[in-house]
């Protein structure tokens, strides 16, 4: 156990104060750790034989690097991308805007509902966040909305993109435990739901206390609300074809990112938004976010073998198991250091970071490793909008250079209170996110 | 007491996992009086990479199927060949003989000890749909493996579609594929009772599978020569039999199991026209193995007969642990 | 370098494209015709292969890695030193792991090992990785060097 926690003292160290980068900060402690431990030491430094170790993480990069599973990664990345690029995401927000703009605060509702709707065929939070930054603030600015519930809800909203399957996340978080990464995707869906409910009702609560913050728009007639829902056809067609040919059976979930992407770079040549230089732009930026990912993988997977090596899973058991607390209790105790290490760290950080120093802890309670993940997911996500470090927020204030980051750190508390109550749900009813994958599969 | 690091792969509650290799631990603690215990380390890597984990001294034994890395490994092919017509148990005592009378000189295991081959039950036909002929396998889509099976798949004509074992019970039941060949002890391991209720079980199955169980070299001789001495009796013929005996013994309770679950089991008989279709089929992949090996020093054609005499005449003597 | 990192995301993004297209033809073939394309996992996974360890050099010159940046501002400047001194580890570290790499390539070469379906050599795949990591650690020394030089990025 002391080995494994000053090494992780040395790694928190490395990436936060030295500012190395994550990927190559959690190979370089996975890699002299495990020397450590097959005799590395001060005295030998010179003639100790490194193969092992090396050996190790190289295994780690090969293999990785051709993983079958891991291939929806750039797929569904460069999906969302040609998404984006085709003008769906603008249409998405028409149409909620027009259902919802007459309520107080409705554009903000607006907003939370197509985020929602975006998430369904875009595997990242950052991107979903990015995306709607773009369409949903001129509108909310234009009706006189203040900038902080504007911006927190575009920030709010944006973390529903991995839970609401595709989810990046939830494919990395399948491939780290080897548990069914389709019936994670089925397992995200209500829990989705419920998070874009609660910001629904986040809102309200907003501006039902302070009404001047969100004014309400006007009304949308009936042939003008069917018009903005016949132009989400394109979007809904995607998803459709994606979710309809998994359950179906015509695809798997692994080639439903292929197919998607198919069909959203048919979309995008038939509404003539690609030339050459642009899509090179779109793939080449998917190509950089897919290694990005990648190699932050693979440097948690050689993490991971030195903390295995170390003994820290059996470890934290036997110290658990000393403890006498029920295992609930040991759950809500792991989601605490979850929201602690939210304040520091994004999202796949702290997935990769932690994932293989909890699982096998909480496998062997003999909770559902699907369940976990979906927790896991939601205290992830909170940590996207929990100061100081929340990376959507980051990507808000860069995406709209004249919003400060403590303007919409200070819009999203009532957001930031609703996640909470939902993961305090999703924790202890597991009914929410099982009740789906074993509808469909079993 | 020197801790042997063994990585295995599949879910903990594999036989593999629970007896194979903790019985091979217990033999090996006793031969050598508690000096050298057996520790399994899960989740070091995909199965093919097992090889150069134990080869690069990452841990210092491990086991896996050949046929995650073929090219390398071409005579362990002569216990996968059709119409062998044994359990596992005794192939795989034929199997470890026969290999190392007259294979080890060709020296596929370079950079590793062999401790142990064994080869899974017989591999069978498991579909969604009942089959009351091979030819109904003609245009289905169905799961192979590698080596064998994509001949034999190829031969029945039918849509090969190729993914890990682990993936077979998501695609069989979302309808991606229609059928797979695997042993019958994947019904309960893979859980593939729920999805591949139609099970065909063609006498002797239709092929074996090749695994190794292998040690790092320099780590077998950091030893006490005694204990490795002791390490070593306790393994080759004796692991590879029990190890043989295990999996069989899987595909028995599988069956029990897939039966009491409702699963049409259909037991083709010798004469049925199915095993005769079988037959007929599968001639002469064996000339076209020992073809294939032709390049290496070694007396393939011999060997082959007598893998099948040794396992067809083996007797299974008391049960080794 | 400004035209290897053009040429490689060039590699990166044609590959990306044709897996599309893979996969595409793979279910479409399987689905309406009952004839799927041969070794097309294995084809994914090559495709996969090339285009991470396409984009990682590029990357990592680029110093667009996820960091963490908390405590930005927090110490002076003799943290940038450190970061040297981090960027000459990381970028040995590189060096040796390319050369493992090389290493194992070169046994998969030496032993024929072949993938399943296609019996393409893997060795042959292994080899552009442990370029690609060598290639990587120059770009992580450059990046080193690149920033005792320049002022501290605000974000990445
Ligand atoms: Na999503
Ligand atoms: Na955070």
């Amino acid at each position: 156990m002391t080995i494994a926690l000053i090494s992780f003292a040395i790694l928190l160290l490395l990436i936060v104060v030295l500012r190395i980068p994550l990927a190559f900060a959690m190979a370089l402690v996975g890699v002299v750790g495990f020397a450590w431990l097959s005799g590395l030491g001060f005295d030998n430094l010179t003639t100790f034989r490194w193969h092992g170790a090396l050996a190790m993480a190289s295994s780690r990069v090969i293999s990785t690097a051709q993983e079958y599973s891991l291939s929806v990664i750039p797929l569904f990345i460069l999906m969302g991308n040609l998404v984006t690029r085709s003008g769906l995401s603008h249409e998405l927000y028409r149409a909620s805007h027009a259902f919802l703009g007459h309520f107080r605060g409705g554009l903000s509702m607006a907003t939370v509902v197509a985020c929602g709707g975006f998430s369904a065929i875009c595997g990242s939070s950052l991107a979903t966040a990015a995306t709607m930054a773009k369409v949903a603030m001129p509108p909310m600015r234009k009706y006189g909305y203040d900038d902080s519930l504007a911006s927190a809800s575009i920030a709010a909203g944006g973390t529903l993109g991995i839970l609401i399957p595709p989810s990046v996340i939830l494919v990395i978080y399948g491939l780290l435990t080897e548990s069914s990464i389709r019936e994670l995707f089925a397992a995200g869906f209500i829990p989705g739901m419920l998070g874009i409910l609660l910001y629904l009702a986040a809102v309200r609560y907003i501006v039902w206390r302070h009404p001047e913050r969100g004014p309400a728009g006007e009304r949308t007639t009936w042939p003008e609300r069917v018009q903005a829902l016949k132009q989400v056809r394109g979007i809904l067609g995607l998803f459709i074809l994606v979710m309809g040919g998994i359950y179906l059976g015509v695809f798997t979930p692994t080639e439903a990112a292929g197919i998607g992407a198919g069909g959203a770079f048919v979309i995008a040549l038939m509404r003539r938004s690609l030339n050459l230089p642009v899509l090179f732009e779109l793939v080449s930026d998917t190509g950089r976010t897919t290694a990005m990912l990648f190699s932050v993988v693979i440097g948690a997977l050689i993490f991971s073998n030195f903390i295995t090596r170390a003994g820290l899973p059996e470890d934290l058991l036997a110290l658990v198991t000393g403890l006498g607390v029920s295992p609930m209790m040991v759950i809500f105790v792991i989601l605490l250091i979850y929201v602690l290490l939210g304040m520091v760290f994004e999202s796949l950080s702290m997935l990769l970071l932690t994932v293989p120093v909890f699982f096998p802890l909480v496998q062997s309670l003999g909770f559902d490793p699907v369940w976990f993940g979906i927790v896991v997911v939601v205290v992830t996500e909170i940590s996207l909008i929990t100061p100081p470090v929340g990376m959507n927020v980051f990507v808000l204030s860069a995406v709209l250079p004249d919003v400060k980051t403590g303007t919409i750190f200070r819009g999203i508390t009532p957001f930031w209170c609703a996640d909470i109550l939902r993961l305090v749900l999703i924790t202890s009813v597991s009914w929410i996110s099982l009740v789906l994958p074993r509808l469909l599969y079993s | 007491a020197t801790e042997m690091r063994v990585a295995t792969w599949l879910p903990p509650t594999h036989p593999q996992n629970t007896d194979v290799l903790p019985t091979w631990g217990k033999w090996i603690e006793e031969a050598t009086e508690g000096r050298v215990t057996l520790k399994l380390e899960y989740n070091m890597g995909h199965p093919k990479d097992m090889f150069a984990l134990v080869e690069d001294g990452v841990v210092d034994a491990s086991w896996t199927f050949h046929g995650y890395v073929p090219g390398r490994f071409r005579l362990t092919q002569i216990v996968e060949q059709p119409g062998l017509g044994a359990d596992a148990e005794a192939a795989s005592v034929a199997y470890w003989r026969v290999y190392e009378k007259y294979f080890t000189k060709a020296n596929e295991h370079d950079g590793l000890e062999l401790m142990g081959l064994f080869t899974h039950a017989p591999g069978q036909i498991q579909t969604a749909n009942p089959i009351s002929s091979l030819a109904d396998l003609r245009g289905m889509k169905i799961r192979l493996g590698g080596g064998i099976q994509g001949e034999l798949g190829g031969r029945m004509e039918v849509t090969p579609v190729n993914a890990p074992a682990s993936k077979v019970y998501e695609m069989m039941q979302q309808g991606v594929i229609d059928g797979t060949f695997l042993p019958v002890c994947e019904q309960k391991t893979l859980r593939l009772s729920e999805v591949a209720p139609n099970l065909t079980l063609l006498p002797g199955g239709m092929y074996l599978g090749s695994f190794a169980i292998f040690a790092n070299p320099d780590f077998l001789d950091s030893l006490d020569p005694k204990d490795k001495e002791a390490i070593m009796k306790v393994s080759g013929e004796k692991l590879s039999q029990m190890a043989g005996q295990v999996w069989d013994q899987c595909g028995v309770d599988a069956l029990k199991a897939s039966r009491e679950a409702g699963v049409n089991v259909v037991e083709v008989g010798q004469n049925d026209p199915m095993a005769k279709q079988f037959q007929t089929l599968s001639e002469g992949m064996d000339k076209v193995w020992i073809q294939s090996v032709s390049d290496l020093d070694v007396d393939a054609e011999k060997a082959l007969q007598e893998l099948r005499d040794t396992a067809r005449n083996y007797k299974p003597n008391v049960a080794a642990n | 370098m400004a035209w290897l990192a053009f040429l490689l995301e060039a590699l990166a993004g044609s590959i990306l494209l044709a897996l599309v297209l893979l996969t595409c033809v793979d279910v479409f073939g399987r689905y309406f015709f009952g004839n799927a394309v041969d070794g097309a996992t294995e084809m994914t996974e090559i495709a996969l292969a090339i285009i991470v360890f396409a984009e990682i050099p590029v990357i990592t010159w680029r110093g667009t890695h996820v960091v963490i940046d908390v405590l930005d501002g927090v110490f002076g400047r003799w943290v940038k030193g450190l970061e040297t001194l981090s960027a000459v580890l990381i970028s040995a570290m590189l060096y040796l792991l390319g050369d493992t790499v090389m290493g194992q390539a070169a046994r998969a070469l030496r032993r024929n090992v072949t993938t399943e379906y296609l019996h393409l050599p893997v060795g042959d795949i292994i080899q552009y990785i442990g370029i690609m990591c060598w290639l990587t650690a120059a770009c992580t020394l450059s990046w080193g060097i690149y920033r005792i030089f320049m002022r501290r990025e605000q974000h990445s």
